[in-house]
């Protein structure tokens, strides 16, 4: 941990300059995922694989976007308005992962995202709670509450797979096309972003210990596909990150962004005749 | 958000995967309440099964909701499964 002790910052014009800039860039970086993550599980309301897992997919949704919602909210503190960051962008300004650009085509690429990315995204929102800023505290207390279920169904589901050959093939495929994005998405060694947000004890821990917690908690299934191992009592990546690609700016491996379905159903284009202000 | 009705699925109603069973919910609004019995959830394990019964039963603010396994009930006066819901082996009920 490299929180620093010291007054909270009631708002964001109590921040330090060099962390004002860093931590509206995480914000939206979450924010743009919660977002398209949410249409992402709303794919799959209808055509789970069970209708429980159906109505599962459908609050996960419901509540990302409820998490995207309030963080674009927060970020008329730093300079955004937040209906133009919602329904005025381009796709190539998005900050979302290019996991989550387009088409989801099978469940257990969902599980990938659900169990792999959702929990990188609550791991960060870990690392904020608590934090010296008070603005985000309460909301990421309430957010970490319901993603509690989030991870509870993508850790289910994954065992379900690990229970049958086929299954465990198939959802290694997927965890592994998805791995090296999370493992990305914590920050290369030096991230000017995370190393000035610890220092000023705005996030509770670097990149090194966000990733690290991550893999406390995806490790158990991870190993069984080959992705991770405990070396004592900790978890680590099989593999190192491969930063190539990677848009510090962004936070992703890839250019472009949200496929022209997903921008339209991110930005609520059909219904736009119904703004009002 | 959608939601299944009070009752939800009986045994024997749905095919496919196989390793599913039903679950019952239970849950109470505050600490003073009674358990309720709110409906039940088809899941392939107890984790799951806890995960479908909040997202589906989501109607109020519960203080403490439960689930159990429906053969983990006994039942005391009928001869077939609990909550007349249908029979174990999913034959139409006797009245």
């Amino acid at each position: 941990m490299t929180a620093s002790a010291g007054a909270t910052f009631k708002s964001a014009s109590d921040l330090p300059p060099a962390a004002y800039g860093h931590l509206g860039d995480l914000l939206l970086w979450l924010a743009d995922n919660k977002r398209l993550l949410g249409l992402r599980y709303s794919d799959w309301i209808l055509g789970a694989p069970t209708v429980e897992a159906g109505i599962a997919c459908s609050a996960m949704a419901q509540d990302e976007w409820g998490h995207a919602r309030i963080v674009y909210a927060m970020l008329k503190d730093f300079g955004h308005d937040p209906s133009a960051l919602e329904r005025g962008r381009a796709a190539g300004e998005y900050r979302s992962s290019e996991l989550l650009d387009g088409d989801v085509s099978s469940w257990q690429d969902l599980l990938a995202l659900n169990f792999l990315w959702d929990t990188a995204l609550s791991v960060h929102f870990e690392a904020l709670g608590g934090n010296r800023f008070e603005p985000i505290n309460y909301k990421a207390r309430k957010l970490l509450t319901e993603e509690r279920f989030h991870f509870g169904h993508g850790q289910g589901w994954s065992a379900r797979f690990l229970g049958a050959d086929r299954g465990r093939k198939a959802l290694a495929d997927a965890f592994e096309a998805a791995w090296n994005a999370c493992l990305c998405c914590f920050g290369p060694d030096g991230d000017p972003l995370v190393s000035t947000l610890a220092e000023h004890g705005i996030l509770r821990c670097g990149q090194a210990a966000a990733r690290a917690r991550w893999l406390e908690r995806v490790g158990p299934v991870a190993a069984e596909i080959g992705l991770a191992r405990q070396e004592g009592s900790e978890w680590v990546s099989v593999s190192e990150p491969s930063w190539d690609g990677w848009d510090p700016v962004r936070r992703r491996l890839a250019a472009g962004g949200p496929d022209a379905d997903s921008l339209a159903r991110a930005r609520g284009d059909r219904n736009r005749t119904l703004l009002m202000d | 958000m959608t939601r299944n009705g009070h009752g939800g699925p009986g045994r024997g109603e749905r095919g496919g995967l196989g390793d599913e069973q039903v679950y019952e919910v239970f849950a109470r609004k505050k600490r003073a309440d009674r358990f309720q019995h709110i409906g039940a959830v088809f899941a392939p394990s107890r984790q799951l099964a806890r995960v479908y019964a909040w997202h589906t039963y989501d109607e109020a603010k519960w203080f403490e909701m439960t689930v159990a396994p429906r053969n983990a009930f006994a039942s005391v006066n009928l001869s077939h499964a609990p909550f007349t819901l249908g029979r174990a082996d999913g034959s139409p009920e006797r009245r």
